[in-house]
């Protein structure tokens, strides 16, 4: 199927350059002897210095890449071979593939390289990364993986339709107006007035928390989700972000366990909606993969759901709201409080600063789980779980009647088993 | 308050029990903490603080003993389940309530497990796992050839489900 190769010969280069300061750390002590003794300047030394230990480390990540083979075999599995003295040999079956992305950090980036990380169902470590390939290579690659996972598939359906695109503006009114963000970035300012007044410097110390983490957090969250896009692959739905590193992830909609819609206070004025998803044998690495749109209007959110989750109106759920009692156990979110079951999901609300809706289909919902705490007990209000794949979202109809919930759970439990024999 | 309808109604064949055996299990844990917990108070009584210290700490000590020895029983028989023709229920808890229902076809393994007071006392326990962490389904205090039926029969049981997709 395909010979056994190695990744691009740059790689021991890359895989090195993050040696290099500390390299430099290294020569500064005994530089500093070797300066006095000998009149060489310093910065000759250092970067002489830093070289030779860079060199080391190429040396030794040359030798790994040498030793470190990857194919297709005949029976469709991906295998990878590697280990300098102890030699691991590691295989994938691709016929249960889960995600082939591309990934390009920031070093690899600059020498025109890629990382491809291939996934199969299975618990535990049940991937490999390919550390590096180059950009053409590594399209390759994932085209001959879907080519052998889709070996029946015809060719005809298009490559990729955008479906949709989150502007750098928005991104960043998004980020900065979350409602825990917002918050943080309004006490800094009412911290520096406080402090400006009284000229007293110990809330600046403050400052630094309420002002720094926000800041730190939306440029992060910034640089991750820059130019966010998503189309429609006959994988699935393919999200690429990134500005220093840039990240490309395909969702098979058939992965999708559960989603949740989530509207900050101060997003509603513009009508923006996040979306985030569980995704079956993922678990939530690096920068929030878990996100299926990071901040757009919500009629636009929606049409993505709807390619994950096809034949659910998120407008007409009918949601069986908590009684008004349910504000002695949830005084300020007890009004969105509400559960609703239809032929195809079960889906729960909450929250009162923050709105979330999640949704999951009962094919993916893995058992139903009531429970009652004594203050709960004492106003007849019970609540219904939705257990789920791990992940962000979390399906729970909170504080809910008791006797809706007495109605509720066998009914999901029902819908579960029609979905089951549905297959 | 509407108490017509309680979401934790036994199913029409009943609860099955667990056996009185686990308060005993438990109880014997509770002993062995006590245990750290007398010592404590040697070693309070060895320092000179007033007597009045070690009166408080006995007579809480010994409160918070008689109060957990209590629960223990009342916990252990709150513990019920029942295996329907299409999924298992467990229920438990007395402060706060719980019932899970586990479908058969979504369980992904069965354990049996018995730590050393449970063989001892000839107990063990049966947990189920589903693709979701949250689902928390162990039932224990169960005999140990009942809980050996149960984890056989709740295997063959997920594995008809799922062979039948």
């Amino acid at each position: 199927m395909m010979q056994p190769r190695r990744t691009s010969p740059l790689s021991p280069l890359v895989q090195a350059a993050p040696a290099l300061p500390a390299a430099v750390l290294f020569f500064i002590g005994p530089g500093a002897a070797i300066v006095e003794r000998s009149g060489i300047p310093f910065v000759v030394l250092a970067v002489v210095g830093a070289l030779i230990g860079y060199a080391v480390f190429v040396a030794v990540a040359w030798l790994a890449w040498w030793r470190r083979t990857f194919w297709i075999d005949d029976d469709g599995d991906l295998r990878l071979d590697s280990g300098l003295i102890q030699r691991s040999a590691r295989r994938l079956q691709l016929s249960r593939l889960q995600s082939v992305d591309i990934v390009a950090p920031f070093l690899a980036r600059l020498a025109g390289l890629v990382e491809v990380r291939v996934e199969v169902a299975g618990s535990g470590d049940s991937r490999i990364i390919l550390r590096y390939l180059t950009r053409a290579d590594a399209d390759a690659l994932r085209g001959l993986i879907l080519q052998v996972t889709r070996a029946e598939e015809s060719d005809d359906a298009p490559q990729s339709q955008a479906l949709a695109q989150v502007p750098a503006g928005r991104l960043l009114a998004g980020l900065l107006l979350r409602s825990v963000t917002a918050g943080l970035l309004l006490a800094t300012i009412l911290l520096l007035v406080v402090t400006s007044l009284s000229q007293g410097p110990a809330g600046l110390v403050l400052v630094i928390i309420t002002g720094g983490l926000p800041i730190l957090s939306v440029v992060t969250e910034f640089l991750a989700n820059y130019d966010f896009r998503v189309a429609r692959t006959r994988e699935g739905l393919r999200i690429q972000r990134g500005l220093l590193s840039t990240q490309s992830r395909t969702i098979p909609p058939d992965r999708v366990h559960a989603v949740s819609i989530v509207s900050p206070l101060l997003w509603r004025h513009w009508g923006w909606v996040r979306v985030t998803v569980t995704i079956a044998g993922v678990q939530g690495d690096e920068v929030r993969p878990d996100v299926l749109i990071p901040v757009a209007p919500r009629d636009e959110a929606l049409r993505l759901l709807a390619e994950v989750l096809p034949d659910v109106d998120v407008d007409a759920l009918p949601f069986e709201s908590a009684p008004s009692r349910a504000r002695w156990r949830a005084p300020l979110t007890w009004r969105s409080l509400a559960c609703a079951i239809t032929p195809q999901v079960i889906a729960t609300r909450s929250g009162r600063m923050t709105l979330r809706t999640s949704i999951a289909p009962h094919a993916r919902v893995q058992s139903v789980r009531v429970t009652q705490g004594p203050w709960e007990r004492r106003f007849g209000l019970a609540t219904v779980h939705a257990d789920v794949a791990p992940g962000p979202v979390d399906v729970a109809g909170r504080h809910l009647a008791e006797k809706d919930v007495a109605a509720l759970a066998p009914r999901e439990v029902d819908e579960m088993r029609r979905a089951r024999l549905r297959g | 308050m509407d108490s017509s309808a309680d979401a934790f109604a036994p199913p029409v064949a009943g609860w099955i029990p667990v056996s009185p055996r686990l308060a005993t299990a438990r109880r014997v844990t509770l002993v062995l903490v006590y245990v750290l917990v007398i010592a404590g108070g040697v070693v309070l009584a060895l320092t000179p603080l007033p007597v009045l210290w070690l009166v408080v700490y006995a007579v809480a000590a010994l409160a918070a003993f008689v109060w957990t020895w209590w629960i223990i029983g009342r916990r252990v028989r709150s513990f019920g389940y029942a295996e329907r023709e299409g999924d298992l229920l467990v229920v438990s808890g007395i402060l706060v309530r719980r019932l899970v229902v586990v479908p058969y076809g979504r369980m992904q393994m069965v354990d049996l497990r018995a730590g050393p007071i449970d063989r001892w006392l000839g107990i063990s326990t049966v947990q189920l796992h589903t693709a979701a962490a949250t689902t928390d389904a162990a039932i224990p205090g169960l005999l140990p050839a009942d809980a050996a039926d149960l984890r056989d029969r709740l295997a063959a049981r997920g594995e008809e489900r799922t062979a039948g997709l």
